[in-house]
């Protein structure tokens, strides 16, 4: 399929220079989805652990179960090596 | 005796006005480009956004100048992003820095991060380049998107860019694009601010 420009509402079809460069961009795109993915999963996974950061305080005792919790938020991305695993981990669940 | 159509009665009637200079609609377009009308007629730019659907899953809004009337895109700038995000099942939900920031890049700049390819998804918001044409400074711009990015299940993301071409040259033209595929729909409407 070929791309098109819209350039002020023109379409113009890639020339063939522009279309070899495109697919290299996207290549170079896709190569980088796991980074991506992961980079994302720790932004969530720093943000819940962020959640409960003051229980780990000095003068409080962390309890077992929030212990383990945190734990497991840290061992998240432990052999996530493909997007798709990435994209369907199972989160621990918070003790109440 | 004078017979009067109209009274202005706005306190703001002195405060300017937003001209709508061009209107690009996207059909499966790989890029979408505004070639002419960016000049010192306007101290500011501004870019709006509407319904903008990518043709693929988890893909960037992304965008460059040009300085040689689009005939090339990639000046060196220097920007930040953040992103609040929540989930549409209230699973995950945080705020913070992004790692699309850029620091004397010359590729294209993320204003609108991780879109689906839900077809009731789509990315909306804004762009403002301030002062393209100036010789003197560096030419600032700043944005914010709302959109429903890639997650199964969605999330509703804020999105926050702000950073600046390195450049004191004339900017002349404006590109976007998804970081990979076509943006399938949507209007991008340019105006210029007096």
């Amino acid at each position: 399929m070929p791309r098109y420009h819209n350039i002020n509402g023109v379409k113009v079809q890639f020339t063939a220079e522009e279309e070899t460069a495109r697919d290299n961009e996207e290549a170079a795109w896709e190569n980088g989805a796991l980074d991506r993915a992961l980079t994302r999963l720790r932004v969530d996974r720093d943000s819940k652990l962020a959640e409960t950061d003051y229980l780990a305080l000095s003068d409080n005792t962390l309890a077992d179960n929030m212990k383990t919790y945190r734990q497991e938020l840290r061992d998240l991305t432990n052999g996530l090596d493909t997007v798709d695993k990435v994209n369907n981990v199972t989160w621990p669940t918070k003790p109440s | 005796m004078a017979t009067y159509k109209s009274i202005a009665y706005s306190p703001l009637s002195n405060a300017g006005s937003q001209v709508l200079l061009e209107e690009l609609t996207a059909s499966t377009s790989a890029t979408m480009s505004f070639t002419s009308k960016i000049n010192s007629t306007y101290k500011e730019y501004l870019f709006e956004f509407i319904n903008i659907h990518s043709g693929t899953d988890d893909k960037h809004l992304t965008f460059q100048v040009s300085t040689d009337g689009g005939s090339s895109y990639g000046l060196t700038l220097t920007n930040s992003n953040f992103s609040a995000r929540h989930q549409e099942n209230d699973g995950t939900g945080s705020i913070a820095y992004t790692d699309n920031d850029v620091a004397q890049g010359t590729g294209f700049a993320v204003i609108a991060e991780g879109l689906g390819d839900e077809n009731d998804g789509s990315a909306s918001g804004y762009l403002q380049l301030y002062n393209p044409s100036d010789t003197t400074f560096v030419k600032h711009y700043i944005s914010q998107f709302s959109l429903m990015n890639f997650s199964n299940p969605p999330q509703a993301v804020n999105y926050f860019t702000a950073g600046y071409f390195n450049t004191t040259s004339d900017i002349d033209a404006i590109q976007f694009k998804m970081s990979s595929g076509n943006i399938d729909a949507g209007t991008i409407k340019m105006y210029g601010i007096n």
